[in-house]
């Protein structure tokens, strides 16, 4: 009888132990010896520039019957805004590294990564088009990534190439369709990313390299269209540079914005409602970035792009109250910042320029008071808020 | 309220009069009174001591036997009688006695057989209630009480084998199945549910009870529309002896052993039992069977002690509790089991660090404490009173995220039908020409432009879908990959391995966090029976309960994170519309998306509280009398209640949002904040701020009649009416973030006559109509039953794509009527077979178009009035009159044939059929503003079926609700709902469950056992318990329909200008279904000693 009262206590003692999970942060990302492992056993580690070198064609290998497919995305001058090139699913695998360059957090990269590889003390970078929201959360800043690239495609969209996945925009609802609909570079889809995407070590923001360029030398010394896409996603710092308050008008070129100040009177209150002076008024679910002008004491000016759904779209660009005005461009510092080009004739975008820097968020702003209003000199811009 | 209570008080003194004249027969009356007595006792020749009665078939006449199965009859006829004896657990016996006249006859001792089949069952079934909450999004369809089944062939045949079909007793929601303990009502106050996972295991703990039949008279209760059930617990009533278990199984868990010893009546007047029980399953790391990715782990303890003593008293002393930790499985989409190919898929776990790992973790235990005291003050009168207290821990993990992507497996982005968002035009099919028409879709068009389509898998792929792109994701999905279908863990670790890096002092990106939903309850139950007054037995009950709801969430893992940061992410990211509704200070921005505002940021480690840390106060009190009057020819019983019951939330932490939403309504500021708006507002940090109480008094009365044709046909007629108080979670908008209650509420509250008091009230009229018949042959019942439902209440929640953030919708005004047949007969064929039928027909469906309020839970607006003034929420009309109610299969019938041997074999055979079993709608695809354009408070909707997409090259949109050609209005059906054109008709439409293969609406069931009696009075019973032996794996048994409508942005455009567009995607957001489970086995060795 006794027996088999401590068996039954036994057992009922034996089934009370929780599962433990021993994880170990190195398991959870590759090493550089991983990488070299992986890669030699699997296939070959590509460059960035070797990738889009070796695989992205000028048309894309995509469409059977390209001739439809250039009807629509040319920019005028025979070049193809949108091009589809598939990776081979199959066969030795494809491999690319980079590190993460962007930060969603702001609300600025939108499912949208951009990658820096640092080859021979240069930059090469790509986007890579994913349909993560949030991506931040599982690719931050300075994140390396080793990406197995079979059975994806690289394209571009308004010539910007991207790592993708082909798909078709059927949306019919968007501004002049028409001249949207079609194959594109898609979101890659998120399964696909996990699958695809290794990290390698951990975050490290201080290996990324930024490029220390004037406005000059971003609007100017990349016009060849084909070399200019290796310049996309290209991390820049420019300084000595400032918000004038203008907006890049679609016929009129830069121009002012219209600040309505309450007290004051100045501003038309219902023109401020849409064109108020802030990083990115809203384009009632449009989508497509605002822009804002820099200037430099050159007198050169490109724009500086902000999604409407960014966090501080809504935040005035800096400027200073002096004797009752609006007066732009007394805070003076520097913009760092990812390169865009731009490249799109679908004619709705009111932006002419094709170069085009995108922050993530206002701490890759770091603008002083220069002096020449009321705020002393060396006095840090700080962000407001409009509120309607 | 003052005349409910004068009626109340009528009753019982109208009671007391009768008591004065209703004087028993007295043996001057009746010199020899004719008697029947005898004692029922189990095969072992112990006493049947659980609820037994014994019934004279031809005189109308029963009694129940006392806890030695000793009973008596007196004042009898003298005649040729059978006497049928029925107890809980054993098989019904017939006994054939003459009855002579002016003598005690005695029939000796009656032996009742074990019914072994019952006793298996009944393990089974309270394993199926824990399966069923496997789901506690709130969407999961519960069992009925099935345990609860009683000697009605109705119910023995139906609580088990209709189990599998998730049948529910006349279609009713589990809170109107009424649980007691010892007479403490022991569904919560909170929920109005019971946990049967509180006796998990405990099989004995839960053996002797007494059922009562929805509306008949009980005599510990007042009982209601449901079934009732008292559990009996005190210690004489289990058989002296051990008894040690065994049990493999492949449902939820794998095994089980139990033990129990009970010592019998002593003679020093104590009894005892003692029972423990433990349930295991190691996590199942094997895909596609029942319980992937689950484990089990629960023990469970139940003690019970009594005393009797001489002068009959009788004291108990019980405990019992069960801690469990079990993991969860989730509804999914068509699509998903079809991709995994099983219905056994389980997103909510993931391999970690290799080993199997489920995210959602339930933990629970409820210890509960009972002391009952019963006084047998005379054979005719006999006092019970009980208190008891319990606390029940249960809480349930879940992942969550900051600033980091969606970690579910099958999220709709992830599967391969997200790919065919866009690709469909206005009519809902893939898309064969591009609207440019210049034939941008792969392949080649015939002469008319058209590209043929392409399948993969079965499924028809758009010319305008990537295939290698879909066919990886599909193969992914069905090679059961494990990133892709499984959680990654980690993954989930890696990224907040990362983060730490990047933001040390930032939020961790992944956390699993336990959302805690306590409650103690301390009870009180007094109840008096005197049956002295010959023909009149008058009961009499108090019911008194102080139940507190605890809730918060906790950090449960921060997954090889940090830290966690206590705001809210929806909160943060709405926080440019929240601000520009009406310009707040960078302070009160910063509050908005604080959990507790006195207290910004707060970094929080595993084990502290976030997010919310509320109680729910309430209170509730039951006074009932009952009348029953028995006579040779016909039965009388009528019953009266008063209910008392008080809600109030209070709650040490002022969430963000509660405080902005005061801020934009100033003037209702105490109706987010509470009683303490003024020191929240002036920065007064409080430790506990007060809401308001909600005081409610609802009457009931009911009665009921029985017609005894003769011993072996009786009618039966119920009735009842009451009013029932809302429920603490059914009144508030959102109890996590404020203390605002429904609109009906705050009409209660300040009500001026009857018709506002009971405005927050349910009204419940119903009744049915029974024909019993008991024949040695055949016997069963016919039952019709009818109940209305008036004035129902719900709370929905879910993320609107057009508002883009959470909202929150409350639901009114809901009328529904339950009506149908319920029909049982069991007959012998021989001495060995019986044949046993069942049906259930009913047609529960709602009766009215309920009135919803729906707002965002941040407060955000939803567009701008013709003033200027922001739309906060808005009040709108749901289409929901005929529609289904969605509480299991309305009709359902089922065959059993069972063998019993005297060497005592059983086995069965069960074949069940189900059918009307519906999907349950979503509210929000049923505002009357999406079909007409505008809402019932005269608000536009932006993007209704009225101005769907196009699907054409131009910004335009068309109309999808049907007009008449000739007049233009809107084309009805015959509950007055517009109807909609393909495929938008699909969006807002209840689906039937049934499969459209008869063959798959049948289940099977089987079971076989045997009682081998050993030396010693020792025994060994082994029974096999087969459900569904022939693996029908296309049962639906329930599921939803998601809030969610696909809507996509006419660019351009204004919210004012109408910008939003529904578009064709009918399949975007599917219904997510609960299939019942393919073959499963419970098989079980018992041993007594």
């Amino acid at each position: 009888m006794k027996a088999r009262k401590y068996l039954i206590l036994a057992i009922l003692a034996a089934g009370m132990t929780a599962c433990t999970y021993d994880v170990q942060p190195e398991k959870l990302y590759l090493s550089e010896e991983g990488v070299a492992e992986l890669v030699a056993s699997d296939g070959k580690l590509y460059t960035i520039n070797e990738l889009l070198d070796t695989f992205m064609t000028e048309e894309g290998n995509y469409l059977s019957d390209t001739s439809l497919y250039r009807t629509r995305a040319t920019n005028g001058n025979g070049i193809y805004l949108y091009s589809i090139d598939t990776l081979p699913s199959t066969g030795p695998g494809i491999y690319i590294r980079g590190r993460v360059a962007t930060d969603d957090y702001g609300g600025n990269f939108y499912k949208a990564l951009v990658i820096q590889q640092i080859v021979d003390g240069k930059q090469q970078c790509m986007r890579l088009s994913i349909d993560l929201g949030s991506a931040s959360g599982m690719y931050p800043r300075g994140q390396e990534l080793l990406i197995r690239c079979n059975g994806l495609a690289i394209g571009r969209y308004a010539n910007q190439p991207q790592l993708c996945v082909p798909s078709y925009n059927n949306n019919t609802n968007a501004n002049k369709a028409g001249e949207k609909v079609g194959w594109n570079p898609g979101r890659i889809p998120a399964p696909l990313c996990r699958k695809n995407f290794k990290h390698i070590g951990t975050p490290d923001e201080s290996k990324l390299q930024y490029d220390e360029v004037t406005i000059a030398e971003c609007i100017a010394n990349y016009t060849d269209i084909v070399g200019a896409r290796k310049i996309d996603g290209r991390l820049v710092i420019l300084k000595n540079v400032w918000f004038d308050g203008k907006y890049n008008d679609q016929k009129n070129g830069p121009t002012l914005c219209v600040h309505y100040n309450s007290e004051t009177g100045e501003g038309n209150p219902e023109v401020a409602d849409s064109n108020a002076d802030v990083f990115a008024p809203t384009t009632n679910n449009m989508g497509f970035p605002q822009s804002r002008c820099i200037t430099d004491a050159s007198g050169k000016w490109t724009l500086v792009s902000t999604s409407e759904y960014a966090k501080y779209a809504h935040y005035y660009l800096p400027y200073e109250e002096i004797g009752g005005k609006i007066v732009y461009g007394t805070y003076k510092g520097t913009i760092r910042g990812i390169l865009g080009y731009y490249m799109d004739n679908a004619g709705y975008d009111p932006d002419q320029a094709k170069w085009a820097i995108s922050i993530c968020d206002l701490g890759d702003l770091d603008l002083k008071a220069d002096g020449s209003g009321n705020v002393p000199a060396g006095t840090p811009w700080v962000p407001e808020e409009w509120v309607k | 309220m003052k005349k409910t209570l004068f009626f109340l008080l009528a009753l019982c003194g109208a009671t007391l009069s009768i008591q004065a004249q209703q004087n028993p027969p007295t043996s001057d009356q009746y010199s020899s009174p004719t008697r029947l007595v005898g004692k029922i006792v189990n095969e072992n020749g112990e006493p049947v001591s659980s609820y037994t009665t014994v019934t004279l078939g031809n005189q109308n006449i029963s009694t129940t036997a006392n806890e030695r199965g000793e009973f008596t009859l007196s004042y009898l006829e003298a005649m040729d009688e059978e006497v049928i004896i029925e107890s809980e657990g054993y098989l019904s016996n017939i006994v054939l006695v003459q009855l002579l006249g002016g003598q005690t006859n005695d029939m000796g001792t009656v032996t009742l057989y074990t019914d072994l089949s019952r006793a298996a069952q009944e393990e089974v079934l309270l394993n199926l209630v824990e399966a069923d909450l496997n789901d506690d999004e709130g969407k999961s369809q519960s069992v009925s009480s099935a345990s609860s089944a009683s000697q009605d062939v109705f119910n023995t045949t139906t609580s088990f084998a209709w189990s599998t079909g998730r049948y529910r007793n006349r279609g009713y929601e589990n809170y109107y199945e009424k649980n007691y303990i010892n007479g403490l009502a022991f569904n919560t106050a909170e929920r109005g549910t019971f946990s049967f996972s509180s006796m998990g295991g405990l099989n004995d703990a839960s053996r002797n009870k007494e059922v009562v039949n929805n509306i008949e008279a009980a005599n510990f209760t007042f009982g209601g529309i449901g079934m009732s059930t008292n559990y009996m617990m005190d210690a004489s009533r289990y058989a002296q002896g051990w008894k040690v278990g065994v049990a493999g199984t492949n449902r939820q868990y794998k095994g089980r052993v139990n033990a129990t010893y009970a010592s019998g009546p002593l003679n020093s007047g104590w009894s005892f039992i003692a029972q423990i029980a433990w349930r295991y399953s190691p996590y199942i790391d094997q895909k596609g069977i029942i319980g992937e990715g689950i484990s089990y782990n629960s023990g469970g303890y139940f003690l019970s002690a009594q005393k009797d003593w001489q002068n009959g008293h009788r004291l108990s002393l019980i405990t019992f509790g069960a801690p469990t930790e079990r993991g969860q499985s989730g509804a999914v989409t068509q699509e998903v089991y079809d991709l995994t190919g099983s219905i056994n898929y389980n997103p909510y776990w993931g391999y970690c660090n290799g080993k199997v790992r489920n995210s959602r973790i339930v933990r629970s235990f409820d210890p509960t404490a009972i002391v009952s005291y019963e006084w047998q003050i005379d054979p005719q009168q006999k006092l019970r009173a009980a208190v008891g207290y319990h606390y029940a821990w249960y809480s349930n993990s879940a992942l969550t995220f900051y600033n980091a992507p969606d970690p579910r497996p099958d999220y709709y982005r992830n599967l391969p039908s997200f790919l065919y968002d866009g690709q469909l035009n206005a009519n809902g099919q893939l898309i064969s020409i591009d609207n440019t028409a210049l034939m941008n879709p792969l392949g080649t068009p015939d002469e008319n432009g058209y590209l043929a389509e392409q399948t993969y898998n079965g499924n028809i792929v758009g010319r305008t879908m990537d295939m290698a792109t879909y066919q990886t994701l599909t193969d992914l999905w069905k090679a059961r990959d494990n990133k892709t279908t499984q959680i990654d863990w980690d993954a989930l670790y890696a990224a907040n391995q990362a983060n730490n890096i990047s933001d040390p002092n930032g939020s961790a990106s992944y956390m699993q966090e336990r959302r805690h939903n306590d409650i103690q309850e301390g009870l009180l139950n007094i109840n008096y029976a005197n049956s002295k007054f010959g023909h009149l037995k008058i009961t009499a009950g108090l019911d008194a309960k102080y139940a507190q709801g605890i809730h918060y969430k906790s950090v449960d893992d921060l997954l090889g994170g940090n830290q966690w940061i206590d705001v809210d992410p929806f909160a943060e990211r709405d926080i440019k519309d929240l601000a520009t509704n009406i310009g707040l200070s960078q302070e009160g921005i910063e509050n908005v998306k604080q959990n507790d505002i006195f207290h910004h940021n707060l970094a929080k480690k595993e084990g502290d509280r976030f997010g919310y840390n509320y109680y729910m106060n309430m209170v509730q009190a039951n006074v009932w009398a009952q009348n029953e009057w028995t006579f040779n020819e016909f039965d009388l019983y009528y019953a009266l209640k008063v209910a008392y019951s008080s809600i109030q939330r209070t709650t040490t932490m002022v969430n963000g949002r509660a405080w902005y939403l005061a801020q934009i309504n100033y003037a209702e500021a105490d109706k987010y904040l509470g009683q303490n708006a003024n020191d929240i507002f002036s920065g007064k940090e409080l430790p506990l701020y007060k809401g308001f109480a909600h005081h409610f008094i609802d009457p009931a009365f009911k009665l009921g009649f029985t017609y005894k044709i003769n011993g072996r046909n009786r009618i039966k007629f119920n009735a009842i009416a009451q009013t029932e108080a809302p429920l603490a979670r059914d009144i508030y908008i959102s109890s996590r973030v404020h203390d605002r209650v429904l609109n009906t509420v705050y009409t209660h509250d300040q009500a001026k006559n009857m018709a506002e008091y009971y405005a927050a009230s349910q009204k419940i009229v119903g009744g049915d109509l029974t024909y019993d018949f008991n024949f040695p042959v055949i016997r069963g019942r016919l039952t019709a039953f009818y109940t209305q439902f008036f004035d129902g209440a719900e709370m929905n929640g879910y993320y609107d794509d057009q508002a883009r953030t959470f909202v929150n919708q409350t639901l009114g005004g809901i009328n529904r009527v339950h009506r149908g047949v319920e029909a049982a007969a069991a007959v012998k064929l021989g001495t060995m077979f019986t044949l046993t039928g069942a049906v259930n027909a009913s047609d529960n469906r709602y009766t009215s178009n309920a009135i919803a309020v729906t707002s965002a839970e941040n407060g955000m607006a939803f567009g701008t009035k013709s003033d200027g003034s922001p739309i906060l929420e808005y009040t709108d009309s749901i289409y929901m009159n005929g529609l289904r109610v969605a509480n299991g299969p309305q009709l359902t019938a089922s065959l059993k044939l069972s063998f019993f041997h005297s060497k005592m074999w059983f086995a069965d055979i069960t074949c069940t059929y189900y059918d009307w079993n519906y999907l349950d709608i979503a509210p929000s695809r049923r505002m009357m503003g999406l079909y007409t354009g505008t809402r019932a408070d005269g608000t536009t909707v932006n993007g209704s079926y009225r101005t769907v997409s196009s699907g054409v090259n131009d910004q335009s949109t068309i109309n999808a609700v049907m007009l008449d050609e000739q007049t233009g209005e809107m084309i009805l059906d015959k509950f007055g709902t517009p109807q909609l054109m393909y495929p938008y008709n699909l969006m807002a439409s209840q689906e039937s469950l049934a499969s459209t293969n008869v063959w798959n609406r049948f289940i099977f069931d089987l079971s076989v056992g045997k009682l081998i009696y050993l030396p010693n009075r020792q025994q060994l019973s082994i029974n096999l318990s087969v459900s569904n032996f022939t693996n029908n794996t296309k049962l639906r048994t329930g599921g939803y329909q998601q809030a969610r409508l696909p809507r996509g942005n006419i660019q351009g455009k204004t919210e004012e200008e109408g910008n939003s567009v529904i578009m064709p995607n009918a399949w975007k957001f599917p219904s997510k279904y609960y299939y019942a489970w393919g073959t499963n086995f419970y098989l079980s060795l018992t041993y007594k000693f």
